[in-house]
């Protein structure tokens, strides 16, 4: 069985199969609750949202937050130590210059980096200065991690979850991957094969690069295969960055990196 | 995880004319968002002033097609609609409840192009008399594909669209 349903701005698509059809639709119904939880607590376009009360408040008082949103915190720190800060969700200044960002609330976040961030304990969050975070490079895959953990919970245990290019693929079934090209839509390769593992791929336009604070936009094409979403949705933006697909923090995480379209020109 | 790699990344390119999956026909749709129900097609006409509003209130500039609108007997409307964003076109179903409320959206079919063969009407012709099942087969072999994330924006301005033709049309009528 499969559904599609519009959710974290994009298209998400979840089939499941091998068992009946009503426990399948109860399973992927609640699948798509978690992926729709997800949106509505780390959507930087919702003023209700988790992330947005942390960017309004979180620079003066600390703001408490949903589990999920301080487990997708943690992550993103996680992801900026392991890649020497390549990966950072606290661009929300740079974002808003490039207006890549309008209207969400970003316009007056100062410059800063996840250095500036802290999750308590407690799951409270605290920003050192009134910096501006987005999480639109990692929440699509932690919300494919929640799905699909969300799916067997139910009893699924054959399922793909795909939020507009991240995916993640549950059982051992081999499933095949395309990989669509970045400049020219309308063109997909075949990548491979993958069983109980996720894959990403890197956007073009929306992504910063750390180092020159600026959008990267050099045609290239990468996605990365790792056991989890969430990681292979935040590494493939640092892969993106640096061009390299031999970084040795992917091993780190079981994850490798693929390119998938060459650079306009080498770095 | 297992990862098995097939092909040299830049290797061999598939041009896909056109990824297309069906999730829902109209008749699963709505028992699947009115369970139990009947539904009674609206004989709707709308006036050039009415569309005109629905484009200024919307930004949707493809015709809407005022023939796929559903009085429930439990009570709302079921209405289908169509939108084409730059690479897709997508068939979806808006449950709206008594209370004038989106209780709940679904996508019927999607279907992934470009935008321009999308509005050539030669190009559209190829899906009529096209079943679930044969439409199906044409987007099976191309499944599970990762890349740059497809905007739904569409989608939201289209469902703007038919809550303005509520709005317009529906609201208050028996």
């Amino acid at each position: 069985m499969k559904r599609m349903r519009a959710l974290l701005g994009t298209y998400v698509e979840i089939e499941a199969w091998g068992c009946d059809a009503d426990r399948l639709a109860t399973a992927i119904e609640a699948a798509f609750t978690a992926v729709e939880r997800v949106h509505r607590l780390m959507s930087v376009h919702r003023p209700d949202s988790d992330l947005s009360r942390i960017n309004r408040t979180a620079w003066r008082l600390p703001v408490a937050v949903h589990p999920w949103t301080a487990r997708t915190l943690r992550w993103a720190l996680l992801m900026h130590a392991a890649t020497g800060g390549l990966f950072d969700c606290v661009l929300g200044s740079e974002l808003s210059r490039w207006d890549l960002m309008p209207g969400c609330g970003l316009d007056d976040a100062m410059p800063g980096s996840m250095a500036d961030l802290d999750v308590g304990r407690d799951d409270t969050v605290r920003l050192a200065r009134r910096v501006g975070l987005d999480l639109g490079g990692i929440a699509k895959g932690f919300a494919v991690d929640r799905a699909i953990a969300t799916l067997r919970r139910m009893g699924v245990r054959r399922a793909v979850v795909n939020a507009g290019g991240d995916l993640r693929v549950m059982g051992r079934e081999p499933q095949r991957i395309h990989i669509r090209d970045p400049a020219d839509p309308r063109t997909v390769r075949l990548a491979g094969l993958v069983a109980n593992g996720a894959i990403a791929t890197s956007g073009t336009g929306a992504l910063i690069g750390v180092r020159d604070r600026a959008p990267v936009r050099d045609g290239g094409g990468y996605s990365v295969v790792a056991p989890r979403c969430v990681i292979a949705d935040a590494l493939t933006k640092a892969v993106a960055q640096t061009g390299r697909i031999d970084a040795p923090w992917l091993a780190r995480f079981g994850a490798i990196a693929l390119l998938t379209a060459p650079r306009a020109q080498a770095a | 995880m297992r990862w098995l790699p097939l092909l040299a990344p830049t290797a061999v390119i598939v041009t896909v004319p056109a990824a297309a999956t069906v999730y829902f026909s109209t008749e699963q749709a709505q028992q699947a968002m009115f369970p139990g129900a009947t539904f009674s097609l609206v004989p709707l006409q709308l006036s050039d002033a009415q569309r005109r509003t629905m484009l200024d209130r919307s930004g949707v500039h493809e015709p809407f097609h005022a023939d796929r609108v559903w009085r429930v007997s439990t009570g709302g409307y079921f209405v289908i609609d169509e939108v084409l964003g730059k690479h897709e076109r997508i068939k979806y179903a808006v449950a709206i409840g008594p209370d004038a409320t989106v209780r709940q959206i679904e996508i019927l079919e999607y279907n992934e192009s470009y935008g321009y063969e999308v509005r050539d009407p030669a190009w559209r012709q190829q899906f009529v008399g096209k079943n679930a099942s044969s439409t199906l087969k044409l987007g099976s072999d191309i499944r599970n594909i990762s890349g740059a994330t497809l905007s739904s924006k569409h989608l939201t301005d289209g469902v703007k669209r038919l809550l303005v033709m509520y709005e317009l049309a529906l609201k208050g009528t028996p």
